[in-house]
């Protein structure tokens, strides 16, 4: 089991390097760099030099990465180049920031969606379940850029003006004004329940039809108590793995949210780098990101393994 | 995924000055002036006409970006650009007709062959921190604007100041010497990238002597200003200022709508609508000197020859691409730019050109493409209705049978390495006046030379205008050059944009404004806020 976690770390770890290298590579391959970005119209050839000079920009690509590469290892991730601030000090309330965002809307998505499960495969096939699952359907299919969309036109711009539009509020203090966070966080959670909704009702419908079920049920407990002490528990187990997955897509879920509600986290800040050649930006959002994935899949596995007693006995 | 904003132009909005009073009435009288439209009738307010007063303002302000900037002499995005007119201030300031009139400065005045120039400064003046402006901040920022280790904006502008020779006459005088003459100074000097700043001057901890001072930032996010007790036009009427960045447009227009901020820049046309149903708000609207021209070099095939250049500046029905590019909000051009410079006198210059697809037909089977022409235009969202534009284009061309292939960038491969090598192109520019522009866009020196033009004749004639310290023997001169580029330059300038701005009705004292910057030029020092 352990071996096999130490296994899986050491493929993170090599899948966070090919990330890395590919989006530096990527950005490289853009048109322009930084110092063209950052002056746009302005670039004369003499303030492009300048900039180039101070940016390292005419080192060789390999010296570049290389010298990025070093700096991960004493945990410094250069300095951004749009405003010279240490990347991580300019990264740091937009981390905080975002997961507050994605940490709220897993904590409101979680038991909503698998509450909703249950109670569709309680209801099934009756007229709740077919509308549970019709609109699970329906909203796992539309972008979630799109369901931000049509929440800001019903309840702030169009047929009610009941909530903010848009985030007017600081990454450092995102806690300031919470009904700024209502609508960003109801997109997360209408984005990210279908899947574990759907897992949940076919789980629970397989549990509920289960032998042990049924003889509790022969035994004549009351209905709640099957449910919710015997039937539940044994269904949440393979949902946790697809609530997980779902955790992880938060992670890359967030960027276009962030952009739609101008919420200042690390999506509007890898917007932004992109659009200015910020690569040491980009590349850390990008590696926070996907180091996110690997961790919430790695979690997924064990939580997988950890339920499955074979895996558990065989790989000492 | 939407792309970044082209309205976050990276482009250096500026100067000019004195339109002539003629021009300037007509303007006033709303021939096609700037009006504020009162978005329905204000509901609520209950007509409170007490002064109110104090107050934060919170204004969204397109663009912005991570690497936005405090430096009063580096700025590039129109949030830095929001910044520095109110975190500064210049010696002299553009007014609202785009006249130039004396700010820090009590006269800038220039010597007969317009290569000395001496800045005299208002007594009693102060900084942010209460020490005083004198004639050593003054040639600390000139030096600083020019520095050669770190160039500003407005550097290439003072290219031909001797920036060795800056003399302190007494506390509140300086003499600034060129080495060639430099008639436009005072249009430099009122620039909002030409900040006064005292010595010792840290862009960290920025010191200015603008309607607000410094008390918070946040690159890529927002800003926050309070008022100046000493500013010298009387202190703001409000307390605060915060200047809040906006990437997106319909966050901008949602944030304004929804009440989270109080005025917001550049309404986008498609959401004008939007706004004017609102009935608590108001949109501004202002006619400008920003142009979009079609560039042309005239070094190149096919417009190397004028006839070819003459020709597709008969294609073009000015009204319609106004209509159609700008949604109508704009006024036609002439081909010539600097409306508003005192030369700019319709009555003596050429003719308004109008569409003659005919003549077009003719000029071009002269040129040797009787049988058809294909050309490529390059386009980009590098301004709102620039793309537009381009369509337009290529649909009037095909009637006089030209085909326009257009080929779409982005603004980051636009200004690219290939920015002013393409053979037809488009840009946009501000309000600026003639010779400021030509130094800018079409002498030789110029940085920004798209249409690689070269006139000799052009040339003597603005060199002559820089020389000349009297205002009537320049402007004459000045229409000279004029008549030349209309008749053969490399721009078709079709037409001038209108810029749109919308606040909540309570906000007063907005106006509006040809210089080109949104809200009055982000002029917040003079914004009162209703109770």
């Amino acid at each position: 089991m352990s071996r096999l976690i130490l296994h899986r770390l050491f493929y993170g770890l090599l899948t966070l390097f090919v990330v890395s290298l590919v989006v530096f590579l990527a950005t490289q391959a853009l048109p322009g760099d930084a110092a063209r970005a950052m002056l746009g119209r302005n670039a004369t050839p003499e303030r492009l030099e300048t900039l180039r000079a101070q940016l390292n920009l005419d080192d060789p690509l390999a010296l570049q990465y290389g010298k990025w590469v070093a700096g991960l290892f004493v945990l410094d991730f250069g300095d951004s180049y749009a405003n010279a601030l240490p990347v991580a000090e300019y990264l740091g309330p937009r981390i905080s920031g975002s997961l507050t965002l994605m940490g709220i809307s897993a904590v409101i998505a979680t038991p909503i969606a698998v509450l909703l499960g249950a109670f569709s495969a309680l209801r099934r096939d009756r007229a709740a379940d077919h509308a549970t699952s019709l609109a699970s359907l329906v909203v796992a299919a539309v972008p979630e850029f799109a369901v931000g969309i049509l929440l800001i036109l019903a309840f702030a711009t169009g047929a009610l003006h009941v909530l903010p539009a848009v985030f007017a509020g600081s990454a450092g203090s995102v806690l300031a004004d919470p009904v700024q966070l209502v609508l960003p966080v109801a997109t997360l959670v209408i984005a990210v329940s279908p899947p574990i909704i759907r897992m949940m009702r076919a789980s629970m419908i397989e549990v509920l039809e289960s032998e042990y079920v049924q003889q509790a049920r022969l035994k004549g407990l009351p209905e709640s108590t099957v449910i919710w002490r015997h039937a539940a528990p044994n269904a949440i187990g393979p949902v946790a793995q697809v609530i997980a997955v779902q955790l992880g897509w938060l992670a890359g879920g967030v960027v276009a949210i962030e952009f739609l509600f101008g919420f200042p986290g690390i999506g509007l800040a890898l917007m932004d780098a992109i659009a200015t050649r910020d690569i040491p930006v980009v590349q850390a959002v990008t590696l926070l990101i996907a180091m996110v994935y690997i961790v919430v899949n790695l979690l997924a596995d064990v939580v997988g393994l950890a339920a499955n007693p074979k895996v558990r006995v065989s790989s000492r | 995924m939407p792309s970044t904003p082209a309205e976050s132009s990276h482009h250096p909005a500026d100067s000019a000055p004195d339109s002539s009073p003629t021009r300037r009435t007509v303007l006033m009288a709303g021939a096609a002036g700037a009006v504020v439209v009162p978005a329905l009738s204000a509901c609520g307010g209950g007509g409170s006409s007490d002064s109110g007063g104090g107050g934060r303002l919170r204004v969204g302000v397109a663009g912005g970006s991570a690497q936005d900037t405090l430096d009063a002499h580096q700025p590039t995005d129109n949030t830095d650009i929001a910044r520095c007119h109110n975190l500064y201030e210049s010696l002299c300031l553009f007014g609202t007709d785009y006249t130039i009139k004396m700010a820090l400065a009590e006269s800038v005045e220039v010597d007969g062959d317009a290569k000395l120039w001496t800045i005299k400064l208002k007594k009693g003046l102060k900084f942010h921190d209460g020490s005083a402006i004198t004639a050593d901040s003054v040639i600390h920022t000139l030096r600083r604007v020019t520095d050669p280790e770190a160039l500003s904006t407005s550097s290439q502008q003072l290219s031909t100041m001797d920036r060795d020779n800056l003399k302190k006459v007494d506390e509140l005088t300086v003499e600034v010497p060129f080495t060639e003459p430099y008639v436009t100074f005072r249009e430099l000097l009122a620039e909002y990238a030409m900040g006064i700043v005292p010595e010792g001057y840290d862009p960290e901890k920025p010191i200015g002597a603008g309607a607000f001072k410094y008390t918070s930032f946040t690159p890529g996010e927002r800003s926050l200003f309070a008022a100046f007790d000493g500013y010298w036009q009387g202190r703001p009427q409000i307390d605060e200022l915060e200047i809040i960045n906006f990437p997106d447009e319909t966050a901008r227009v949602n944030a304004l709508i929804g009440g989270q901020v109080d005025a917001i820049s550049q309404l986008p046309h498609s959401q004008l609508e939007v706004v004017k149903s609102n009935g608590n708000l108001q949109t501004l609207e202002s006619e400008t000197g920003m142009w979009l021209p079609f560039t042309m070099r005239v070094d190149k095939k096919p417009f190397d020859d004028v006839r070819v250049r003459q020709a597709f500046r008969l294609i073009v029905d000015r009204e319609q691409m106004v209509d159609q590019a700008l949604a109508g909000h704009g006024s036609v051009g002439n081909d010539i730019y600097g409306r508003f410079d005192p030369a700019y006198d319709e009555e003596k210059l050429p003719a308004q050109r109008e569409q003659d697809i005919d003549e077009a037909k003719r000029l071009l089977e002269e040129a040797g493409y009787g049988d058809g022409l294909e050309v490529q235009l390059v386009t980009g969202p590098i301004s709102a209705g620039a793309e537009a534009a381009a369509q337009v284009l290529k649909e009037q061309a095909a009637e006089a049978g030209v085909t326009v292939k257009l080929k779409q960038t982005n603004s980051t491969e636009y200004y690219g390495d290939n920015y002013l090598q393409w053979t037809f192109a488009q840009d946009f520019w501000v309000t600026r006046n003639y010779l400021s522009q030509a130094a800018q866009g079409s002498m030789p020196s110029a940085p920004f030379n798209e249409t690689h033009w070269a006139d000799e004749e052009w040339i003597r004639l603005i060199k002559k205008a820089r020389a000349t310290v009297d205002d009537k023997k320049r402007n004459e001169i000045i229409r000279q050059a004029m008549k030349i580029e209309h008749e053969r330059g490399g721009y078709i300038i079709w037409g001038f944009v209108n810029t749109l701005d919308a606040f909540h009705s309570k906000v007063k004292g907005l106006e509006p404004s040809v210089t080109g910057h949104p809200l009055t030029s982000y002029g917040f020092h003079r914004v009162r806020i209703e109770a």
